[in-house]
């Protein structure tokens, strides 16, 4: 929406022509002037600036729902709100699962069985709707190397004997787990960011990053000046591209986390808060 | 009276021809015609007309201004504000403990500022005012409709849905005890679809959009006049990334709190921020300070830091223009935002409209 051109937000041609001239070309540029400013490079009244900010405000703003409305939508398709664990307890206790639309986030100490619980849910995933799954597809980034496909084939032929009878099933749905070995910051970055696409043409319905802490610990040391600043960069812009992806397509989001000890007295604490607005936190 | 043409709202170079043809104040533009201003600097009459008015408009506002009335700058004096400050209503948060540190709730045109770490309650609370504010009057609340700006994702329907209804529960339980007609006439507005039909949901992804949406804010709120509380929630989340140039990030939010607060005092409505924390690192250990840095403090009246006390959670009044220094214990209950012990439900506690200290609104319930 920030990068719409100005030519599309209804100004006219000779004003996005004279703004073009500035290097003003869309509504990021424009708005992010002081009106002092928008009055020198539009060469108009301060009345008629105001003017132009609503109108360019009109053409990138987000539409308006009233609470009721997204409640109704809600209630239309209740079923498809979370994507089941199978584990009883852990269901109850999130309200069905995890949910859709939203970043959940696994944060345990080493050996806990996080990678354990991502291959499982793959395979929980690929199951069809009336088994409890999400019959679609899985985007696994794997930035620690843990994944192992015999353990996916293990799991699922031991789970559901009876639905992986032969090994044709268990081909297929190996084959909708698409797997991603990402080894540094910026891979895994860049991989998010394109995975908009292959989303819309694999018909993914899980994406899971196992580990985001292991990727970004090795590469940014916090006692370093200004790594804090652009970890937390790094952090921030991988987090709205997936709450982004996850709301738009209305799938589920796992992230994992590591647990480490801080240097002062203080007790073990979380690692690297992925994003301060992650909906769902299970620590083991 | 004597505005310099350099001064006027004009287009800066309409302003500069005018100052090359001598023009030095309004008066002398005024003195002249439309056809005679666009002889002599050479613009079309059209224009000379249209420039004419605006000065003549600026030139009005000046003269009502030093007159004394109501133009762009307000005068009061202390007995009036004291008067306006009195009546005016407070958004109380059902934690009485709260409620009480803020000296009685959420102030209407006032900046409140809640800040703390992920998961404390921040979402939790905007989400209790939303419903909060439409509490009808008879009840003790204003009235009013909230607008939800949403930058982090966070807020869940169903959430508000519990809520709202442990809300509506809780007046339907004051309004059996006390049996009084507007109470019952109330409660059939006071639903649950219509408290979700007044919050009025928007979904900023990027400051862009945020920027986009608080300019159209005056008109949003024009149309919907009922609208007594605009939430931001998350201010902090899209201006911490994608940001090299920190003065720009500056600029924007100092024009952000500047249009909040002109938004809060037209409308007469409580302007509520959430914001995230961030480590400062000092010489020899570091700190939780509110993000955004020193700046931003100065945007928000009220300032509230919610953090965590081993498994307690605490909210700490920091600045207020009025209450002293406070912290209070609180809980989230699957009805929301509550005290840590409930306050003791009594006949004459609920007389009063479920908040004691807030000024009485009708005769009979005055203790």
């Amino acid at each position: 929406m920030a990068a719409k051109k100005l030519r599309r937000a209804q100004l006219s041609q000779e004003l996005c022509e004279r703004l073009s001239r500035c290097q003003i070309t869309t509504c990021q540029d424009f708005l992010c002037l002081s009106l002092l400013e928008l009055m020198k490079v539009t060469g108009q009244s301060y009345y008629e600036v105001q003017k132009l900010l609503c109108k360019v405000s009109r053409a990138c703003a987000p539409k308006m729902q009233t609470a009721y409305e997204m409640k109704l939508r809600k209630s239309v398709s209740p079923s498809s709100a979370f994507l089941s664990t199978t584990l009883h307890s852990l269901d109850r206790v999130l309200h069905g699962g995890v949910p859709c639309g939203s970043l959940t986030e696994i944060t345990s100490p080493p050996g806990c069985g996080k990678t354990q619980f991502c291959i499982m849910v793959s395979v929980l995933a690929t199951l069809p709707v009336s088994m409890g799954g999400l019959d679609g597809a899985v985007i696994y980034v794997d930035t620690e190397s843990a994944f192992s496909a015999e353990r996916l084939i293990e799991i699922a032929g031991n789970r559901f004997p009876t639905y992986f009878d032969s090994d044709e099933k268990l081909f297929c749905m190996t084959r909708s787990i698409h797997l991603y070995r990402e080894l540094t910051c910026c891979s895994v970055l860049k991989r998010i960011m394109s995975l908009e696409e292959e989303i819309i043409s694999k018909k993914v319905k899980l994406i899971i990053i196992d580990s985001v802490a292991s990727v970004v610990r090795k590469e940014f040391d916090t006692k370093l000046q200004g790594n804090l600043a652009e970890r937390s960069n790094f952090l921030t812009r991988g987090a709205s591209m997936l709450k982004y992806l996850a709301e738009e397509f209305s799938i589920p989001v796992i992230l994992t986390n590591q647990i480490t000890t801080s240097l002062s007295n203080s007790p073990v604490i979380q690692a690297d808060l992925v994003s301060p607005a992650d909906d769902l936190s299970l620590s083991e | 009276m004597q505005r310099e043409v350099g001064a006027l709202p004009l287009a800066p170079a309409l302003r500069a021809r005018l100052t090359a043809a001598g023009f030095q104040t309004a008066q002398e533009l005024l003195e002249i015609g439309p056809c005679g201003l666009s002889k002599e600097i050479g613009i079309s009459k059209e224009e000379a007309l249209e420039a004419l008015q605006v000065v003549r408009q600026e030139c009005h506002g000046d003269a009502a201004r030093t007159a004394g009335g109501s133009g762009a700058t307000r005068k009061f004096t202390a007995l009036e504000l004291l008067e306006e400050e009195q009546a005016q209503g407070f958004i109380i948060t059902f934690c009485s403990a709260l409620d009480n540190i803020l000296g009685g709730g959420v102030q209407l045109t006032k900046i409140t500022e809640i800040c703390g770490a992920p998961g404390v309650g921040k979402t939790q609370l905007c989400m209790q005012l939303a419903v909060d504010v439409q509490i009808p009057e008879c009840f003790g609340g204003v009235a009013g409709e909230a607008v939800f700006i949403d930058t982090e994702g966070s807020f869940m329907v169903d959430r508000v849905v519990d809520i709202a209804a442990a809300c509506v529960q809780h007046c339907q339980l004051i309004a059996e005890a006390q049996q009084e007609e507007d109470h019952l006439k109330a409660l059939e507005t006071f639903s649950l679809e219509n408290i979700l039909s007044h919050i009025y949901y928007f979904r900023c992804r990027d400051y862009i959009e945020l920027l986009a949406q608080v300019y159209l804010l005056p008109e949003f709120l024009s149309e919907h006049s009922k609208v007594r509380l605009v939430v931001i929630d998350g201010i902090a989340f899209p201006f911490r990334h994608d940001f090299e140039d920190l003065s720009l990030r500056t600029r924007l939010l100092n024009g952000l709190a500047q249009q909040l607060i002109i938004i809060a005092n037209d409308h007469k409505a409580a302007v509520v921020l959430t914001n995230q924390m961030t480590t400062r690192i000092g010489q020899s250990q570091s700190t939780l300070v509110p993000a955004l840095g020193e700046s931003w403090g100065h945007a928000a009246t009220v300032r509230l830091i919610f953090h965590w006390d081993n498994s307690q959670r605490l909210a700490t009044l920091y600045k207020s223009p009025s209450q002293k220094e406070a912290t209070i214990p609180y809980h989230i209950t699957s009805h929301g935002f509550r005290d840590v012990q409930p306050p003791a439900v009594t006949q004459s506690a609920e007389g009063t409209g479920m908040n004691p200290r807030k000024r009485p609104r009708r005769e009979e319930e005055k203790q």
